[in-house]
């Protein structure tokens, strides 16, 4: 009987172990929710034929190409690209599967990893890659009969170097750049610091202090600087976290912690989270905000000549405020890549042309899609040229400019020959020559595969300083205590 | 004559064990690939360095000795008893309040059937979407109960941060989960009431025992063996929480890893983290799974029924 119940507690048990078992590479995840998240769709050749000539790639006559091709993307972009590849080569079916990018890497892993030879172009964002090629899932690209070094000159060089391995080996490249810059209001600019021009608004986000300082001045006009203290983060940091197996926790990433925390102390931000309906209704106009100064309020102000009632201290906010009201305010900046170009014009409504795009306080990059070919594609020539297609043909870029409505190509005759190309929805600047130059003071030496995790350890140290929780030295302590548990291997000296 | 006879029976009842043997062959075979290789598979792998791909170098006790050090696996442990706790007294106070009201042979309420679909609907929807329902319902800023909170006039001053202190956030993943799981105790516990002989209450009624006497002397003793299946699966299930905490929060269990419990560390070496540490989740799979065994033992026993 005593035998039986320890059997059926061992049972019992086993459903807990068999979780950890589907991370190996034999097996399907056990949290499986992608299939909520996964979208399959296959496009058959349409009776259109190939519409000009490939002004920089060297390319089989699309005639020619036949045959079925299978894409694993995370980006909605393939899916798109994939019914133009299919469109353009009457004899080509294309097979779209698009997972959302927090199942991604594990749907590959246990695909490729379990020698799934069905799947022909896998993507990757910058930060999975490493890890991804270091599995072998990428084809090396440098072999014949791609050749991908020949194309080098063409793309923008950051992106170029993403795509390579840890031997420099080509292994994926992406059709798009994501350099970061501020969005900007140029109604708002215009009024409180009398210009809209992007040189000089840049100016105003040159560092970390003069953020602060020009949030204090709108502050002053009713406005708030951003809609969230994140959206510096694009730009934080001056190098990698990792170097020579070494975490390195360099001077800037302090003085970005000390700048999350003035701006959010001091009431400069909306305190919307990023990517919640507040945050983007900023970018249409006031969103409702919370702020220490309320208008009719006389709170006194402590020896430092700071108000004494401050939101992010919720005792003494509640104890001092018994006529709590919402108050009102239009945000005038948001950090973002390249690709918010696309987020802002799906957002911005009634204020569409009153935007402008100007660089921050560094040159910093985020996401991108990259394409490559699976190791164990038994239909590589054929992925070969939707890659070179979708990245290396300057007719699939006019045609993505146009399609994308403002997403930011990595060709680089293609950005220079829109380079003069106006987008209303910022008064009409010429964004594709400012992403061209910010992309091209990206440093990609800086990136790690260890970035997620130590930056959001960073993020969580940031945040209990600016909340309150915990004192500087604490939560850069909290900060090392939890990359050493994360990284053993790493040398950490605090 | 009878040798061949006794021949033949053997001959029959070896036959007929060979059916039987071939009728439960399909559950073996699924049984040992989905439940018998991934768990012994986890255990080679516990003692390996292995990263979800490549080679599996074999590093000995190391990872079990990491599990042993590292605080934030006793963090995630502290955790999962924090929001598991609450949770559970709530989940099956509230099935057992529900049992005593409906198992009552006084008040014979009617639309049982109904009344049990009702409650047992939060466990048919999704977890995504309750995860999803609950977040925009207790946005700080802007959801429905902080601003109808604030309009009654319950809460002055600042919203109520359900999702972002890290002392509410726990009990608010407590609360959601028992309101999901009530139902299903209710179920089982109702089952078990209904398993129990009517006589025994006649009789109790006829002797003249009052509500609580019955439910006390007869209700509760035959319930026993039901409350013992159902605590030790909410305790296995408590242990293994994972969606709800994952889904409000991230897999670092925001606020502050408040809501990170214990498959969520796993998940995120297994899963989340770049490279990935496979072996090191597999040590904390094994860890979890003592961690249950040991316990559910002492639930046993404290319950009485060892024998």
């Amino acid at each position: 009987m005593k035998m039986k119940k320890v059997m059926a507690l061992v049972l019992a048990g086993m459903m807990t172990v068999s979780l950890a078992a589907c991370g190996g590479k034999d097996t399907t995840p056990a949290s499986d929710s992608s299939a909520d998240n996964t979208n399959t769709e296959t496009t058959t050749p349409a009776d259109e034929s190939n519409t000009g000539d490939d002004a920089t790639a060297d390319e089989t006559p699309a005639a020619e190409l036949s045959g079925n091709l299978t894409i694993w993307t995370l980006a909605v972009d393939l899916e798109d690209m994939g019914k133009k590849f299919a469109e353009e080569n009457p004899g080509v079916t294309v097979d779209t599967t698009v997972i959302a990018p927090a199942d991604y890497p594990t749907k590959v892993d246990a695909a490729i990893g379990g020698g799934d030879t069905s799947v022909d172009i896998i993507v990757g964002e910058p930060q999975m890659l490493q890890s991804m090629f270091e599995a072998g899932y990428f084809e090396d690209l440098n072999q014949a009969p791609y050749n991908a070094q020949d194309y080098a000159d063409k793309i923008v060089d950051y992106v170029w170097e993403v795509g390579q391995d840890a031997d420099g080996i080509q292994r994926a490249i992406s059709y798009q750049i994501t350099p970061a810059g501020f969005y900007y209001r140029r109604d708002i600019a215009q009024e409180v610091f009398g210009t809209d021009d992007p040189e000089e608004i840049g100016k105003l986000f040159a560092d970390y202090d003069t953020i602060i300082e020009t949030g204090k001045t709108l502050k002053e006009k009713g406005y708030r600087i951003f809609a969230s203290d994140a959206e510096t983060n694009y730009f934080s940091g001056d190098s990698a976290w990792v170097v020579d197996g070494k975490l390195n926790v360099s001077q800037s990433r302090y003085d970005y912690m000390d700048m999350v925390v003035a701006l959010y102390q001091n009431d400069l931000t909306a305190y919307a989270a990023q990517w919640t309906a507040p945050w983007y209704q900023g970018m249409s106009g006031p969103v409702p905000i919370l702020s220490a100064d309320i208008m009719w309020g006389d709170w006194g102000e402590n020896e430092e000549g700071v108000t004494n009632l401050n939101v992010w201290d919720a005792e003494n906010f509640n104890a001092n405020v018994g006529n709590y009201t919402d108050q009102e305010a239009e945000v005038f900046a948001y950090g973002l890549p390249a690709w918010g170009v696309l987020t802002m014009r799906d957002n911005v409504g009634e204020t569409s042309g009153k935007w402008g795009v100007c660089s921050g306080p560094a040159y910093g990059f985020g996401g991108g899609t990259f394409i490559g070919i699976s190791s164990l594609s038994e239909n590589k020539e054929l992925a070969w040229e939707f890659i070179k297609w979708a990245t290396l043909n300057e007719n699939t870029a006019d045609w993505w400019i146009e399609f994308s409505q403002g997403d930011t190509v990595s060709l680089i005759p293609a950005l220079e020959k829109h380079a003069d190309d106006g987008n209303e929805i910022y008064g009409g600047q010429h964004l594709y020559s400012f992403w061209l130059e910010q992309a091209e003071g990206i440093d990609y030496s800086k990136v790690t595969q260890y970035d997620t995790a130590i930056g959001d350890a960073w993020g969580q140290a940031c945040t209990a300083v600016k909340e309150g929780t915990k004192s500087k030295e604490e939560a850069v302590n909290e900060f090392y205590d939890s990359v050493a548990a994360t990284y053993p291997d790493l040398i950490i000296e605090r | 004559m009878a040798a061949t006879k006794t021949l033949n029976q053997k001959k029959k009842m070896r036959n007929v064990n060979n059916t039987a043997y071939l009728m439960i062959l399909p559950f073996v075979i699924v049984f040992l690939i989905f439940n018998v290789y991934p768990v012994l598979r986890t255990l080679q792998i516990s003692f390996t360095n292995y990263k979800g791909y490549g080679d599996m170098d074999f590093a000995g006790i190391s990872n079990y000795v990491r599990v042993f050090k590292d605080k934030y696996f006793w963090i995630s442990l502290w955790n999962t008893i924090k929001i598991w706790v609450p949770n559970i007294i709530l989940q099956l106070g509230l099935a057992f309040l529900l049992t005593i009201v409906f198992s009552d042979m006084k008040y014979r309420i009617k639309g049982l059937a109904v009344f049990r679909a009702v409650y047992y609907l939060p466990n048919i929807i999704a977890s995504t979407s309750i995860a999803f329902l609950f977040q925009t319902l207790l946005d700080w800023r802007y959801g429905s109960i902080n601003i109808a909170l604030r309009q009654l006039g319950i809460v002055k001053g600042m919203p109520i941060n359900w999702l972002g202190d890290a002392h509410i956030a726990p009990f608010v993943i407590s609360v959601i989960s028992a309101w999901q799981w009530f139902g299903n105790s209710f179920i089982m516990l109702m089952a078990g009431v209904q398993g129990i002989n009517k006589d025994y209450f006649e009789a109790a009624s006829i002797d003249g025992a009052g509500r609580w006497t019955t439910f006390a002397k007869i209700t509760m003793p035959l319930l026993k063996p039901i409350m013992l299946y159902v605590s030790i699966t909410s305790f296995i299930g408590g242990l293994q929480m994972f969606d709800m905490p994952f889904l409000m929060g991230t897999v670092n269990g925001n606020p502050y890893g408040s809501t990170q419990t214990m498959i969520m560390y796993l998940y995120k070496f297994g899963f989340a983290t770049r490279p990935k540490q496979v072996g090191y989740a597999s040590a904390i799979a094994y860890v979890i799974f003592f961690l249950i065994l040991i316990v559910s033992v002492v639930q046993f026993k404290v319950m009485g029924q060892e024998d």
